[in-house]
């Protein structure tokens, strides 16, 4: 007799785990909703059902042994329909979803160019130790022009088209030279040259950033403008040094081909004085293209692109520096200039980045 | 200074082989920078010179640059006829006047350091030659008449301004032609021969004639009584010098710039005087045909006396980077003219009078890195001591700011520092405490801005058309007034959004206060405001960068996670119209310490929904600990606020 009623409940078993397959197959080939699918392989009238209800006529010995399967069946069936509902998981049958539809975007802004171009130069320039700092835009003659080596009424004033402050007890004509008397629109970031140097750190390796004005406005000139500055205070600073940070600088910012060349000029505040020519991004410098054509960029091969010199030694005085101990160089260069002869701006006239239509704000 | 060059002029006064291509490449790397050229057969190169270098300015002085420089790059180069090299004695002998015309002359040798001139008669004021007339184009100068013409080519040859009077149209005085050169007087008038009159201050050079007229505006043009006509016979030729700065004010003074006196104002080389002078002389005779009429006048009272500079080799190689030879220091100075004594720890030279730009040690150095040439010397990052800074802390802050903002979905503004007059009236500030710029370049920007409000406002109202909902900000600094000194440079924070967006305005404040770790005060006033400007709507925030700075605490303490769950449930209070809720949600949060929040779920109508969290961090909550609480609440806002609870 107990061969019958193990007999029994091995066919009881059998018969659970066709119904389990039978349930995963109408599972996947239904495209029934799934609570319809649910009561159709597990509810009440269904084959897992009708099973299980006979559990009644096994001997008690084997119930917990059928018991298990029951179990297991039921849990397969269910996963079965839980995978159903994620599309990823068993894709077969997934409701239809347009995924072509637009993303939902988290809140976008935009900085603007200059200020995406300072966060950039500042970072370039803080990784071989030159560290931002702020010094005034509106300031005295004296940091502006007379501590730079340029006293009142020299010609090399004129260079810069500055822009002066009339305010409530301003000093006679009379006194104006005097440290404390006109004030200026800075025109150059220059000014901080002396008033780092008055801090009376030294060495000094430092970035200056700041607004500039000039009273200037055409396709490549704003009446403000930004510009960063840079200044080496130490001892046996040279003119292999200023090149070796332009160089640093223009392969950061530009690219690893390109690279800069001085031209001697000549500025009141640095000496010996000089322009930074970069290396044209289009011909690399070689001024013509690869099918024979001259550069239409640059002409010659180098575009300019900033002032720089060794600062005077009556600049170093000026900041209570020894010339014949300290040597340094400095230099001074427009942001939005730097940042339009990146190749893929493609701005082609400086007074759009003033002029804040959104149109142009959002595209950066 | 740019000047025009002609490929044919410079070759007058060079002998070499050099391409305009190698011309252009290698005056440019060790020289005055050539920025164009024309593509003519004879091309014309367009020259960029410094303001410190009028020896250069001239055909002669660049052919004299590129004699140095192009034998650096292995092309042959001769300068030929130097003016320098003129034997002035010997060649003012050989001149034999065949009449003495009579002249009066009076000059000042603190305004004219150097007078000559010479009268020529006979001389015929008709077209000049071609080939001088093609030069003259080329370099930029129209051609007039022979006489003209020749006062010309010196100045673009040499650099040395030249003039010609007529020496019949001069105002007489006992019946002599009389000059007297002096300072003029505020008020006097002249006419120049442009057309143009002038009402002179004082201290501009002027001559003025034996009728006590004035006949020369000295250095800058001369004046019309004594000018060049198609009748003119006898000519005053005249080259000088003057005191720079003054001829510098009184272009500036006069807003009238002439090449001439772009010239004098640098300075220029007395020593080039008289040889240009002998030139004129020369060429004018060549081409006009004039007979010279008078002896050569040349006051020069103190003549130039060349000028020694040291400088140290240890400095020379410092600022190099490397560390050059004797004879290499030698040739380069040797061939600027700059007669060198060059020992073993220093050199010496004697500066030649057309180089007065050089004056210091470091000057030597520019000219021997020049030619040595900057492409030679190697790149090296700086190698020295790091130094020890600690960062200005609003410059990190504002830029985190900036960066928050934009991730938020702000979009950046960077609107003009000025303002003008209108917008400051129309904002009610004050013009007589704001910094005014003497010398604007137009009336929409005249004050240095005090608030970035009315610039922000215009960013808003330009855009409104181009986009439904706007969110823009400025962080920037504003010039904030102080009595007899720099304005105060404030950073500040302007939010701008279009329509009444009171509660994304403070909302934004209370995240940023919450970055730079201070509690939300209660009123905004030290640190900014938040304003709708109902008639345009538009919402402003304005938050002074510098204060939440000051006050921010970076501070951040660890609390522990509590153990124990908090019990959250929510009250719907009814309340009167216009009910502030801010003062209760505050009552309700202080009445007991279980209490760890009290926010505001939801509004409608006169509802107010508040979400109220309790939380022991000893032990289990239950709701007979909370009960208490809760009535302790609905009595509070019943009887203080006249509150009820709904339902």
């Amino acid at each position: 007799m107990t061969d019958t009623i193990a007999s029994a409940s091995s066919q009881l078993i059998g018969a659970l785990l066709s119904a389990k397959d039978d349930a995963i197959t109408t599972i996947a080939e239904s495209d029934k909703p799934i609570d319809l699918l649910r009561i159709e392989v597990l509810g009440p009238k269904s084959d897992f059902a009708n099973f299980t209800k006979q559990m009644k006529s096994i001997a008690p010995a084997d119930r917990q042994a059928v018991g298990v399967v029951i179990n297991e069946v039921k849990n397969a069936i269910e996963e079965a329909l839980v995978q159903t509902r994620h599309p990823e998981l068993g894709t077969q049958n997934s409701p239809w979803f347009d995924v072509t539809m637009p993303g939902i975007l988290p809140p976008v802004g935009h900085l603007h160019i200059v200020t995406q171009a300072i966060m950039e130069i500042t970072d370039i320039f803080n990784k071989i130790g030159f560290t931002r700092v702020r010094h005034p835009e509106v300031d005295w003659d004296y940091y502006a022009f007379e501590s730079l080596n340029m006293p009142a009424n020299h010609p090399a004033r004129d260079e810069w088209e500055t822009f002066f402050i009339d305010y409530p007890g301003k000093p006679s004509f009379a006194k104006a030279s005097a440290r404390r008397g006109k004030i200026v629109l800075t025109p150059h970031t220059s000014n901080g040259q002396v008033r780092e140097m008055e801090k009376g750190k030294l060495p000094i390796r430092m970035i200056n950033i700041a607004k500039c004005y000039r009273r200037q406005i055409d396709v490549s000139h704003t009446p403000m403008f930004h510009q960063f500055e840079g200044l080496y205070i130490d001892k046996d600073v040279s003119i292999s040094h200023l090149k070796g940070v332009f160089d640093y600088f223009v392969k950061q910012f530009y690219g690893p081909d390109r690279t800069i060349r001085l031209r001697p000029f000549h500025f009141q505040f640095t000496e010996p004085s000089f322009e930074v020519d970069i290396n044209c991004g289009i011909c690399l410098g070689k001024s013509m293209l690869p099918n024979g054509q001259k550069c239409r960029l640059c002409k010659s091969g180098w575009l300019e692109m900033a002032g720089s010199g060794m600062v005077h030694p009556n600049v170093l005085k000026a900041g209570g520096i020894d010339p014949n101990v300290y040597s340094g160089f400095a230099f001074g260069w427009g942001v939005e200039r730097a940042y339009m002869m990146k190749n893929n701006t493609k701005i082609d006239d400086i007074r759009l980045i003033y002029n804040n239509d959104i149109r142009f704000l959002e595209q950066f | 200074m740019n000047i025009l060059i002609p490929d044919s002029w410079l070759k007058k006064f060079l002998i070499t082989k050099a391409t305009p291509e190698q011309l252009i490449k290698y005056l440019s790397l060790c020289g005055p920078s050539i920025e164009r050229v024309s593509k003519d057969l004879d091309p014309v190169y367009d020259v960029e010179i410094t303001t410190n270098r009028p020896d250069a300015m001239s055909v002669f002085g660049i052919a004299r640059e590129a004699s140095v420089i192009l034998p650096r790059f292995g092309i042959k180069a001769e300068l030929i006829d130097d003016p320098h090299k003129i034997d002035t004695k010997l060649e003012t002998k050989h001149l034999r006047p065949t009449d003495i015309k009579q002249i009066h002359i009076e000059t000042n040798s603190d305004l004219n350091p150097r007078w000559t001139s010479i009268i020529v008669d006979n001389v015929y004021a008709t077209d000049s030659p071609i080939w001088l007339q093609d030069l003259l184009n080329k370099a930029g100068v129209r051609p007039i008449n022979t006489i003209v013409d020749v006062t010309n080519y010196l100045m673009i040859a040499f650099g040395q301004p030249c003039h010609a009077f007529d020496y019949d149209r001069i105002g007489k005085k006992n019946g002599i032609p009389w000059m007297k050169l002096r300072a003029s007087k505020k008020g006097e008038k002249l006419k120049t021969l442009d057309g143009k009159s002038h009402t002179l201050w004082e201290d501009d050079i002027v001559i003025e004639d034996g009728t006590g007229k004035l006949m020369d505006l000295c250095g800058i043009m001369g004046g019309e009584s004594s000018s060049i006509t198609n009748n003119t016979k006898t000519i005053v030729l005249f080259t000088q010098n003057y005191e720079p700065v003054h001829i510098r004010k009184t272009m500036m003074k006069l807003s009238h710039r002439t090449d001439a006196g772009s010239l004098f104002e640098k300075g220029i080389d007395s020593e080039l005087v008289l040889p240009a002078l002998l030139l004129g002389i020369e060429l004018l005779q060549e081409i006009a045909g004039g007979k010279i009429a008078s002896l050569i006048t040349d006051i020069y009272p103190k003549p130039y006396k060349p000028i020694t500079i040291l400088c140290t080799r240890t400095k020379l190689n410092t600022y190099l980077g490397t560390s050059l030879e004797t004879k290499q220091i030698k040739d380069i100075l040797v061939s600027l003219g700059l007669m060198p004594t060059i020992k073993d720890s220093t050199i010496e030279v004697i500066v030649p009078s057309f180089r007065r730009d050089i004056e210091i040690d470091v000057d030597i150095i520019e000219e021997v890195a020049r030619i040595y040439g900057y492409h030679t010397i190697k790149n090296r990052l700086p190698d020295g001591e790091m130094p020890v800074v600690i960062e200005n802390p609003t410059l990190h802050w504002e830029e985190e700011i900036k960066v928050r903002l934009r991730d938020w979905g702000y979009t950046e503004t960077y609107t003009y520092s000025m303002l003008s007059k209108q917008q400051m009236d129309q904002w009610q500030l004050d013009c007589t405490k704001a910094y005014k710029i003497e010398n604007p370049l137009s009336n929409e920007w005249v004050y240095m801005r005090p608030t970035l409000v009315p610039s922000v406002i215009s960013s808003v109202k330009q855009n409104m058309y181009h986009k439904e909902s706007l969110k823009l900000f400025e962080l920037s600094i504003i010039y904030e007034y102080r009595e007899q000194n720099l304005p105060l440079e404030r950073p500040v924070l302007c939010v701008a959004w279009s329509g009444h967006k009171f509660l994304e305005a403070k909302g934004l404040a209370q995240a940023i206060f919450d970055i730079f770790g201070i509690s939300f005060p209660e009123t905004l006033e030290t640190y900014g405001s938040i304003n709708e400007i109902h008639d345009q709507s538009i919402t402003i925030l304005n938050l002074y960068i510098d204060r939440l700075v000051n006050t921010a605490s970076a501070k951040r303490s660890y609390t522990p996670m509590p153990k124990y769950p908090s019990i959250m449930e929510d009250l719907a209070f009814i309340v009167p119209e216009k009910f502030a809720i801010g003062p209760l949600m505050a009552a309700l949060k202080s009445t007991d310490s279980l209490i760890q929040s009290v926010t505001l779920l939801d509004v409608h109508e006169n509802v107010r929904t508040l979400h109220i969290v309790y939380q022991d961090r000893e032990k289990n909550l239950t709701s007979e600990d909370v009960t208490p609480i809760r009535n302790k609440l609905i009595t509070l806002a019943k009887q203080s606020f006249g509150v009820t609870l709904k339902g």
